[in-house]
């Protein structure tokens, strides 16, 4: 087709940061524990000589990367001292995202992820600086064979079959009841206890004497106002992560574009997706708010934790059924109505949650009786939880969907078809077998290779009701 | 899933997990030995190292001689065309079923003392989660994991 392309050469900015992001923590203890015994110019000529380091690294890793799409294939050529050579062929690219930074759009450029399959993270291609009409040009042309009437949104070749886009009202919404206020609020404890070494003994003191010497109202408002402030700095981050926000159906795929400061695009192939899962979290519950996601096989990966894609950040709860039948119809049936746990499996919800607190209870009366109330609020918490997980434990079955109802804290509803669930288990311990009652476990596949739906206390005849549906032989055994 | 799966595992399992039980249970005498050892040497009460003596003969008893028979009688597992059945567990009895079609790939396993007995292991991968029917006779495995694996050949339509 053409000869290897390299990358934009602002690229090289991106591997100086990279590595200096991963030499920061190993160096600035040395740092530190050097320059007070006067090693200081050689702590400067040690700082020189790896910054050299790794400008040569980056120029030398910039000139040796090279791609190029040949036929079928992706072949990336990369290394400085051990070359790697890696093709990856068109049709095993689970989806294609174009992310840009702040940095790439001072540039007018983009980066490209490439998707494949499957939970090993290092077989994916990542070309962490292209101009953003290549990105284009490359998503396009990698995209699966047989999907080729789906096409991104520049190219406006087809259009989208329905797009939806969220208003900023929901989007500051959204940030006010995100919770992130938690995170913000143990991130900025963080910092502090980091920064309170660096902070003069005098000026420590000489603050916490002012402080305490002040009327009580005024702490009170300066506690309100750091509240607030943190408040607004959690809605500041969603607004930022998600603005503009737009989801767009095509006739195989979702569109997604995202982000103020960092644009993100993304697709996700309507093939990838394992199950639906809509999200009401304590604070949104009330309101009437959910969240929706989805469980994709090898997708975007933002941390650790989160393993499913969001398909819209904020929705009245009453109008995900149509947003459903618009942007996935494949999962427009949202049933009514819900066969519960029985009766008999409330004892084992208030156990699961309650047993840590009351073994807390204990330990605390036997040995700090006077703060006794605390643990008590914790208890009756706990047995609230419990009750809530117990109501919420449910499951609707139609033909070719199963939708589970389930709460840690957050209640979720889940959309799972048959042929997305890898495997079920049915487990009982003799208290169950007695009570007629069973635990069903339902896996499906996600980017780190399974997630488990665990509905307990299930009674005996609707698990296996459940058993049978899922079951190939469809026949009583 | 009301009826449990009808195929049994090698009876041999029951020896195998009393030797890898007796070899585990090597910790624990070692740990008694030391305790005799640390008070003869430091002058402190014997009773623990007594108590520690009643405490692993309980629990050799337990897995030596009672869990390997109960885990046994209670593994089942069953081949089915379309799907495989299985049931584990001593407490609680976990039953699990896999469709043909979600099956990725099939392994037979064998560690030094499977082998002692001529019985392996079968794993069974799907996508999401892994199954292990922990022992088999030899030629038994290999044959399941053949049928396995060609009744898994059917057409897969995605993941």
């Amino acid at each position: 087709m053409s000869s290897p392309k390299r990358l934009h050469p602002a690229a090289m900015i991106f591997t100086v940061i990279t590595s200096i992001k991963q030499l920061v923590y190993a160096l600035i203890p040395i740092i530190i524990l050097f320059s007070n015994d006067g090693f200081f110019n050689y702590v400067i000529l040690g700082i020189i000589g790896i910054a050299i380091l790794l400008i040569g690294h980056s120029i030398l890793s910039w000139l040796r990367y090279t791609y190029i799409v040949e036929g079928d294939q992706l072949r990336i050529e990369q290394g400085v001292i051990i070359r790697t050579n890696r093709t990856i062929s068109k049709n095993r690219i689970q989806s294609i995202d174009l992310t840009q930074g702040i940095i790439h759009r001072l540039f007018g450029l983009t980066k490209v992820q490439i998707e494949t399959a499957g939970s090993d993270r290092s077989v994916d291609a990542a070309l962490s600086a292209v101009t953003f009409e290549e990105g284009q040009y490359l998503h396009n042309e990698l995209k699966h064979k047989n999907e080729t009437s789906a096409v991104g949104e520049d190219s406006g070749e087809k259009p989208g079959l329905a797009t939806k886009a969220i208003s900023n009202k929901r989007l500051l919404i959204a940030g006010s009841t995100s919770g992130s206020f938690g995170v913000i609020l143990s991130l900025v404890a963080l910092a502090f206890s980091e920064l309170e070494s660096f902070i003069p003994e005098t000026v420590y003191t000489s603050t916490t004497r002012w402080l305490s010497s002040q009327a009580m109202e005024f702490l009170i408002v300066v506690a309100f106002v750091l509240f607030i402030l943190l408040w607004g700095l959690g809605i500041l981050g969603i607004v930022i992560k998600y603005g503009k926000f737009t989801i767009t159906r095509y006739e195989n795929e979702l569109f997604i574009t995202r982000g103020l400061l960092e644009k993100k695009q993304m697709t996700i192939p309507i093939k990838r997706i394992q199950a639906v899962s809509i999200k009401e979290t304590l604070i949104r519950q009330p309101l009437g708010f959910a969240t929706l996601s989805v469980e994709i096989a090898g997708g975007e990966q933002e941390n650790k934790k989160v393993t499913e894609t969001l398909l819209f950040p904020l929705l009245k709860k009453s109008d995900v059924p149509a947003f459903l039948s618009e942007i996935l119809p494949e999962y427009q049936n949202m049933p009514d109505s819900y066969s519960q746990v029985p009766k008999r499996g409330l004892i084992y919800y208030l156990l699961r949650t309650t047993i840590i607190p009351i073994l807390a209870l204990i330990g605390v009366a036997i040995a700090l009786p006077e703060w006794i109330i605390l643990p008590i609020i914790v208890v009756l918490v706990s047995i609230a939880l419990g009750i809530a997980q117990y109501r919420t434990a449910s499951y609707h079955l139609t033909e070719s969907q199963l939708t589970l109802r389930l709460r840690l804290l957050s209640k979720e509803t889940v959309m799972l078809k048959t042929k997305r669930i890898q495997a079920v288990e049915k487990s009982q311990h003799i208290l169950h077998r007695k009570q007629d009652l069973a635990n069903m476990k339902f896996s499906v596949l996600n980017n780190f290779g399974g997630k488990h739906y665990l509905v307990n206390e299930l009674a005996l005849a609707d698990s296996d009701k459940i058993v049978d549906w899922y079951s190939y032989r469809k026949k009583e055994f | 899933m009301r009826q449990p799966p009808s195929e049994r595992i090698a009876v041999d399992a029951i020896k195998a997990w009393r030797l890898a039980a007796c070899l585990w249970s090597v910790i624990p005498i070692l740990v008694t030995i030391a305790l005799f050892v640390l008070a003869y040497l430091f002058d402190f009460s014997y009773w623990f190292g007594a108590i520690f003596i009643a405490i692993s003969l309980i629990e050799i008893i337990i897995s030596v001689i009672m869990i390997p028979s109960l885990r046994w009688k209670r593994w089942r597992y069953q081949v089915f065309d379309q799907e495989i059945y299985i049931q584990h567990g001593i407490l609680i009895v976990s039953r699990t079923l896999v469709p043909m079609i979600r099956v990725q790939h099939v392994d037979t396993k064998q560690g030094p003392i499977l082998k002692k007995y001529g019985l392996a292991s079968l794993t069974i991968s799907t996508a999401a989660t892994t199954h292990e029917i922990p022992a088999l006779l030899n030629e038994e495995a290999s044959a399941l994991r053949d049928q396995i694996s060609e009744l898994a050949r059917v057409e897969q339509d995605d993941v």
